[in-house]
């Protein structure tokens, strides 16, 4: 070990040079590890200088430091705190090969889907073929990449083999034990039979299926969903509203094996009464409460919690379910039980059902909490703000910004199951709210900390979804392309909602020659076979005139979109067209002076049966005017007055005021009828034609 | 002092008016739609320095008077409200002038905006007497709130589609006590003031929960652990992070790297390379000597022997060359 010296300064006037030599002396250690870590010497030990006179020496001990000792993730933390967010990249875990790259939200859940179900194929196949994995290649050896025996090694009927058992969690194993066990004669201790009633209220009843630990928690499959034989009938008093595992069955072996207890303890009631309000047995679990009252038993902290989440199901009127959740609280500080966290997350989550009481106490609550020391998590505000701001009439926004401030001052950990669905309900109060600086607060709260972690791959993209919805209502929109710029592909992939809340806020600031390079974005997402986005570009493009830069952009857009309602390749079935999208591509053809394209266009109009509204028309006489094609003009006038239109007869006279029009041209002009008979006229221009 | 509470009454007395007159400024309308909005959102908090200042800078009457012909019809109730929960002492007589002052000034009916102000300053009062003393919860208090409240939520959709017929007679009634109480309620909503449920107290060092003795976690508690720790578990956003979760599977070295990791071996490095101090048994000089040496020099670069292995070996050279000891010297 290092050991200080006592060092002796001389301290000159003017400049106070301190000089310091380091010396150290090490018993040498075997290891030969290079000690000299801590204490960065510098051994620049400068010349002494003396003067005679001014010489003051004091002595001052420097303590060495000791050793720092890191712990084996500190250099790889340190080196993932310098990256920083990379906005033109795709999360990491797509980071392969760039055509694999996801364009859109659905395929950026089903790329991480299938990479998690590829590593859940490796293990199911190390799980159920370990023989194949028994060389050990590695030194040193790799513990959780080889295959890991759950068979129970103990055998025969014993105890033992039963608490073996119930450690690898084999339920219909350890209860066939259990009852060889009893038939044999074998008293089991209280302790045994205790955790095997933990394990089955724990699984109600059914066989834990293979744990999906999956990133998208929508598709959690909870382990408890077993199969379809030991699914119960749903309870008459249930309300139906919980949706996920197995009902509690009447009479399961849980039960059986409580009734022949010779012996119960308090935890043995506890435990029923978790597994109960778990799977959904909310009045049975009300009664093995007064049983375990009668006997004079101490429930213990989670089983009030399991009571208090029940409450709601026990009771119809709202201020009877808060009454029997005070009562439970009272209960639990008469018999002494300290409240946690999750006694106060659930009383919050009882009172989410309990309308207008619910409000007014949430507040009483979380006084409670304070004066408890109890620090409300996520959870707690989370339920707060739905019980404030269900509904979507507009609401104060006292409660969402005073917790806010609280919760951007800190960074959270993970306490309460529900504490995951904080930031998506409080973005969605903003968004009801319409308050875009409450939002930028959230995300600043996002930023601090770790509590970046509390939002999974899919809740960010609906996050920042409603985030850019938001943004587009209420800001600049420079800002709303900064952020558009900066976000899409990177943070969140727009949806067909967010593209048009974006065209809205480009018409809204007449940006509109931004549209072309949305229309690329969108090709990019796959969403160009989305009829009410192509109609509402279509409209917008087409809407007001513009320099001619800026037409010719539009045309190709309109090219294009032309090309989705045309057969290509195989598989793909083409749109149909709908009138107002073909008037609005004529439209925009015309404005770029591709007069062929644009008459291609007006000859679609028969084939849907519909009709080319005047302003189309016009659009097109205009275009052939500056193009000089009078043919065109007359084909249009033709087809229109086929049609039967009331504004031919004004088009008629428009194309022979505005255009040069030949002989040929203007006896088939002439001879178009205009009620009824298109063959006639047809024969009779087709005639004229040929003359 | 006096001014004050005139400051603060002032203040109060002109809340509402000041909280619609607040939202007026910010978006115009027809007095009646303002009316509609005082109405539908009685939910503005009351701080009452920020009303004092848009009191001195608002300068319509007429919003004001418009405002308390809302103030009119709700006058009724609150007087009900505070007849029920007496307040100790009397309102302060230059409020009341105050009040009379401004029922004077406006052209309504004088008597009864005086009664129906100085009833709205009895109410404020009191919450803030209640509020002054960190209130106990009075269980009564507790439950009126808790009536009136349901009341209000569930005429809430009466008073949205109610907007645009303004219901002054029964309805009118029926909504006025529930809009003011909730008003009083909504007053106070914040999370920092505010009573508690006052069930449980704080737990003090105690000893007995010290001693209890923990269990070994049920799987009650793993599975919730498993739960809560899966909140928070996101997949790594680069390298770094892939390597960290790696290294706390096990699947990484862990660095700085120390190459004897998983190595078991108690001795240290030159209890393997100098093993001639095993050789004493030997004579010292000789072919014997000499093999023995060439044999200690392959054991010293064997890194696959342990000490122990390479110590026995020598004891076997040893006890081979006794045996052999009697052949050796014949020769």
């Amino acid at each position: 070990m290092a050991k200080s010296y006592l060092i002796s300064l001389q301290v000159f006037s003017g400049a106070a040079r301190i000089v310091q030599c380091h010396g150290k002396v090490q018993s040498c250690d075997c290891t030969l590890t290079a000690s000299s870590s801590g204490s960065r010497s510098s051994s620049s030990s400068t010349a002494l200088g003396k003067t005679v006179d001014n010489a003051q020496v004091t002595q001052e001990e420097i303590v060495l430091p000791r050793r720092k000792t890191w712990d084996k993730l500190a250099v790889l933390q340190t080196l993932a705190s310098t990256v920083n967010k990379d906005p033109t990249a795709a999360h990491y875990m797509f980071q392969d090969d760039p055509f694999l790259m996801p364009r859109n939200a659905a395929n950026s859940r089903l790329y991480s889907l299938s990479k998690e179900s590829g590593r859940n194929a490796a293990k199911y196949i190390i799980k159920n073929f370990p023989q194949y994995f028994d060389k050990t290649f590695a030194e040193p050896n790799i513990p959780c990449l080889m295959p890991e025996s759950l068979t129970p090694q103990t055998e025969g009927v014993s105890e033992e083999a039963l608490r073996e058992r119930i450690h690898l969690r084999m339920v219909k194993e350890s209860v066939d034990m259990f009852d060889q066990l009893l038939q044999g004669g074998t008293p089991v201790s209280l302790e045994t039979t205790n955790s095997l009633l933990d394990l089955l209220c724990f699984y109600g009843d059914g066989e834990p299926t293979p744990e999906n630990e999956q990133e998208e928690k929508e598709d959690l499959e909870e382990p408890e969903v077993n199969a379809s034989e030991q699914k119960a009938p749903k309870r008459q008093f249930e309300r139906g509203s919980q949706s996920s595992g197995p009902r509690w069955r009447e009479n399961n072996h849980a039960e059986r094996i409580f009734k022949i207890m010779p012996e119960r303890n308090a935890h043995s009631y506890c435990t029923m009464i978790r597994g109960m309000v778990k799977h959904g047995a909310y009045s049975k679990a009300y009664d093995m409460y007064i049983d375990l009252l009668n006997e004079r038993h101490k429930a213990d902290v989670h089983t009030f919690n399991a009571l208090i989440r029940a409450a709601p199901y026990l009771k119809e009127r709202f201020t009877e379910r808060w009454e029997l959740a005070k009562d439970f609280l009272t209960h639990m500080a008469q018999q002494k039980v300290q409240p946690t966290l999750l006694t106060f997350n659930s009383v919050l989550k009882s009172l989410r059902r309990c309308g207008g009481v619910g409000r007014t106490m949430s507040l009483l609550v979380l006084k409670e909490m304070e004066a408890l020391d109890i620090e409300p998590s996520l959870a707690s505000y989370g339920h707060l703000l739905s019980m404030y701001y269900k509904g979507v009439d507009a609401q104060s926004s006292d409660i969402i910004s005073e917790v806010l401030d609280e919760v951007e001052k800190r960074s959270f950990t993970a306490q309460d199951p529900d504490d995951a669905s904080f930031f998506t309900t409080a973005m969605q109060v903003c968004c009801d709210l319409k308050d875009i600086k409450l939002a930028y607060q959230l995300n600043k709260a996002l930023e601090k900390g770790d509590n970046w972690k509390f939002l999974d791959v899919n809740q960010l993209n609906s996050y920042w979804s409603k985030f850019f919805s938001l943004l587009c209502m209420m800001e600049q929109i420079e800002v709303v392309l900064k952020w558009y710029r900066e976000m899409s592909s990177s943070l969140f992939y727009p949806g067909p909602k967010n593209i048009l809340d974006l065209l809205q806020a480009l018409d809204a600031a007449n940006q509109l020659e931004v549209i072309p390079s949305v229309w690329e974005d969108v090709k990019q997402l796959g969403f160009s076979r989305r009829r009410d986005l192509l109609e509402e570009f279509l409209s917008l493009m087409s809407r007001d005139q513009h320099p001619s830069e800026i037409q010719l952009a539009f045309a190709k857009c309109a090219e294009e979109i032309k090309a989705v309602h045309e057969p290509a390749g195989p598989a793909q079935v083409p749109l149909e067209w709908t009138g107002s999208a073909l008037g609005h591509v004529v439209v925009l053809f015309s404005r770029a002076g591709r007069i062929q394209d644009a008459w291609n266009m007006m000859e679609h109009f028969q084939k849907i049966n519909r009709i080319p509204t005047d302003k189309v028309m016009d659009e097109f006489l205009n275009c052939a005017k500056q193009t000089n094609c009078p043919d065109e003009a007359i084909k249009m006038v033709k087809l229109a007055a086929s049609l039967g239109l009331l504004s031919s007869q004004r088009l008629k006279s428009r194309t022979e005021e505005e255009f040069e029009l030949s002989e040929t041209q203007k006896k088939a002009l002439e001879s178009i009828k205009w009620d009824g008979d298109s063959s006639d006229s047809d024969s009779d221009s087709s005639d004229s034609d040929r003359e | 002092m006096l001014s004050k509470d005139k400051d603060k009454s002032v203040a109060s007395k002109e809340s509402t008016p000041e909280g619609a007159a607040k939202r007026q400024e910010d978006g115009a309308g027809t007095p009646k739609q303002q009316l509609l909005d005082i109405i539908g959102n009685m939910k503005v908090e009351v701080s009452y320095r920020k009303k004092l200042q848009q009191l001195k800078a608002s300068e319509s009457k007429k919003q004001a008077m418009n405002e308390l012909e809302g103030l009119d019809s709700e006058g009724s109730v609150p007087q009900g409200i505070t007849e029920d929960t007496q307040r100790g002492k009397p309102l302060n007589p230059e409020l009341v002038k105050a009040a009379s002052a401004v029922a004077s000034s406006l052209p309504h009916n004088k008597k009864q905006t005086v009664s129906e102000l100085l009833a709205q300053l009895r109410r404020h009062e009191e919450t803030t007497d209640k509020q002054k003393k960190g209130g106990t919860v009075n269980i009564r208090n507790v439950i009126s709130e808790m009536t009136v409240k349901r009341q209000s939520s569930a005429q809430r959709g009466a008073r949205i589609s109610g907007r645009f017929s303004l219901q002054l007679d029964e309805d009118g009634q029926r909504t006025r006590p529930a809009r003011s109480s909730a008003q009083s309620v909504d007053s106070r909503r914040s999370l920092k003031v505010g009573k508690r449920l006052n069930i449980f107290t704080k737990a003090s060092t105690e000893p007995e929960h010290a001693l209890k003795t923990v269990s070994s976690p049920t799987i009650w508690d793993l599975e919730f652990a498993k739960e809560v720790a899966a909140v928070t578990a996101q997949p790594p956003r680069n390298g770094f992070e892939e390597m960290i979760q790696w290294t706390k599977e096990g699947i990484l070295w862990e660095f700085p790297i120390d190459n004897e990791v998983g190595m078991e071996d108690d001795a240290e490095f030159h209890e393997h390379i100098f093993l001639e101090k095993h050789l004493e048994g030997f004579p010292k000089e000789g072919p014997i000597r000499h093999f023995m040496e060439l044999v200690i020099c392959g054991l010293s670069k064997n890194p696959y022997l342990s000490v122990k292995q390479k110590v026995e070996h020598i004891e076997w050279f040893q006890k081979y060359f006794e045996e052999k000891k009697e052949l050796l010297q014949e020769i």
